[in-house]
């Protein structure tokens, strides 16, 4: 096909798309918000795993199939210290319940993070200048070993932890009701997102990072300790996989050792639709799944329903890949093609 | 090389480096004094990016010593030669393509601890390419060949080098920035940082250096100051194009 018909095909897609946005958003606006703000919620999530997909692409051009179990185990983790450590219930005073928390995602996160860094040690490393394949089936077993681990040490059942964030409103904006829940996942994703962009684009180590992941020989002859950056960014990546655990925890209160599968499937669909490598668009992608999503399980207006919610992400990918494989913000680079 | 008076500043002493199974340095030993450009030529494959590479840490030798201002340094990883002084300008330039001018030359100063006179440098670094301070908000990757060259060598002094090594800096560049290219290296020379030249333009490279070394399939074939390798008949044959 021309690229004319095709560009036409997709604009007539998008001013459809619109019209059914439209559409659903004129039929009751404030339900169509409160969908909205699931979406949001959930995709802020799917951003937090996402962004370690990028983050390691971009230095390693590795595409990390483990790192939605590090998501998993991060999460099983952080439901050990809800239960066991902090024997936290629905009944545990607000105070105790912040600590906790915020203690509970300090320890995930710093478990992910080593978790992650000491898989690219162990597994990686070693494999720097084999052929891409072989870190890549490297990363596939390593996603298995992982899941394993889960089972074993949390056993094939949902663990659930209590509802410790209520899902009550937290204010009402018009018709439109801010749970709780939601809030909390948007507040302690968005300054995490802020950190990291002032940490890449503005300090040292950041600044390190972009050369590697531009050509780490020339790196390497700044004086940039390559290897330490590879390490750095793993433990980033980690730590933000951990993050997205808890949240993932407190937002649905169950996780199993398999769910880093399905979930990591979708973050990596968004990084690839916003354009791998690229940190906004790793969040643009998340964000635009988890809206398609929200609006297919949540509106009503000409909607296929929850259960083609599957089918049209990965179909999304399969466009992506096909027509336009450097992503929304991707950029079309040589080594891209 | 009894007329040469300054301090040894670099020295590889027999080095044998290998290329996964292929053995390219088969035993070079070469030095470069304090005040020297010295230049390395050869023909493709010679060894001579291979030469730079086991100096700058990204490929050790396996045997032989390379000593740095007395120190050994042979196994020292690239970024530890980097900060105990020895910046490079690579062959192909290998700027940070997504990086503007400035930025790439903040990289090169990655590994400094003083940040204070970082604006003296890039003033430095200007003054030398006034045309890099014309383009230093505009991304590395999208100037001139010749753009991109005068860059990778401005980056590599804003690391201060008490040795500054240069690959092909006239490779696929128009003559008249071929000119003014050795004209600034040697200006660099002048203001007293030692230079290991490794060229295929070996006419250039001959007139702008003190001394020389002819690399034939990772050995030292010839040696001695440049005038000389000028006038040598097998010089003149292979390299210069010449009789």
């Amino acid at each position: 096909m021309p690229a004319s018909v095709i560009g036409a095909l997709g604009s007539a897609f998008v001013l459809l798309l619109l019209i059914w946005v439209i559409g659903n958003f004129s039929q009751d606006p404030s339900e169509f918000l409160n969908v909205f703000l699931i979406g949001l919620t959930n995709g802020a999530v799917y951003g937090l795993i996402a962004l370690g997909y990028t983050l390691v692409y971009g230095i390693l051009q590795l595409i990390n199939f483990a790192h939605g179990d590090v998501f998993a185990l991060g999460g099983l983790v952080a439901s050990t210290m809800i239960l066991s450590v902090f024997d936290l219930t629905t009944t545990s005073g607000a105070g105790i319940v912040i600590v906790a928390v915020a203690a509970t995602l300090a320890v995930a996160m710093l478990f992910s993070s080593m978790l992650n860094t000491a898989i690219e040690l162990v597994a990686y490393r070693r494999l720097r200048n084999a052929p891409r394949l072989a870190p890549l089936i490297t990363a596939v077993g390593m996603s298995f070993i992982l899941q394993n681990v889960g089972l074993i040490g949390w056993g094939v059942n949902f663990t659930s932890v209590p509802r410790l964030i209520p899902n009550s409103v937290a204010f009402s904006l018009g018709s439109v009701d801010f749970q709780w829940n939601k809030l909390a996942v948007l507040l302690l994703t968005f300054p995490v997102l802020l950190g990291l962009t002032y940490l890449v684009r503005a300090t040292r180590q950041g600044k390190a990072m972009r050369a590697t992941s531009q050509d780490p020989e020339a790196a390497a002859m700044m004086g940039v300790n390559v290897n330490r950056t590879i390490s750095f960014t793993f433990m980033l990546a980690g730590g933000l996989a951990g993050a997205a655990g808890v949240l993932y925890l407190l937002n649905f209160t169950t996780i199993r050792y398999d769910q880093g599968f399905q979930l990591g499937l979708i973050a990596f669909t968004a990084a690839v639709l916003g354009g791998i490598g690229n940190l906004t668009g790793a969040l643009v992608g998340a964000l635009t799944i988890g809206l398609i999503e929200a609006f297919n399980e949540g509106l009503t207006w000409y909607t296929p329903g929850s259960d083609w919610t599957r089918s049209i992400v990965f179909s999304l990918l399969i466009a992506i890949l096909v027509f336009r494989p450097e992503g929304l913000l991707g950029e079309r680079t040589p080594e891209g093609q | 090389m009894a007329e040469q008076s300054g301090n040894v500043v670099l020295s590889l002493e027999d080095v044998h480096t290998y290329y996964g199974s292929i053995h390219a340095l088969k035993g070079v030993s070469l030095e470069v004094r304090e005040g020297e450009i010295v230049t390395l030529i050869g023909a493709n494959g010679a060894g001579k990016s291979t030469t730079l590479r086991s100096i700058n840490g990204l490929n050790h030798p396996r045997e032989g010593a390379i000593r740095f201002q007395g120190r050994e340094i042979t196994k020292d990883p690239a970024h530890a030669i980097v900060k105990s002084g020895i910046a490079q300008s690579p062959e192909g330039r290998r700027l940070f393509p997504r990086m503007s001018v400035l930025e790439n030359l903040e990289m090169g100063a990655f590994q400094r601890e003083d940040r204070t006179t970082f604006k003296e440098d890039v003033d430095r670094v200007f003054e030398l390419f006034p045309r890099l301070a014309e383009r230093r908000n505009q991304k590395a990757g999208t100037m001139s060949g010749g753009e991109q060259q005068m860059c990778a060598i401005g980056r590599a002094l804003m690391a201060r080098p008490k040795l500054l090594l240069l690959d092909e800096p006239s490779m696929g560049l128009a003559p008249i920035f071929v000119e003014k290219i050795f004209e600034i290296v040697r200006e660099i020379n002048a203001q007293g940082t030692p230079i290991l030249l490794v060229e295929q333009n070996a006419l250039m490279a001959l007139d702008a250096a003190s001394r020389g070394y002819v690399l034939e399939t990772g050995r030292i074939a010839l040696e001695g100051p440049a005038k000389d390798l000028r006038e040598n008949e097998q010089v003149r044959k292979t390299y210069l194009g010449e009789g």
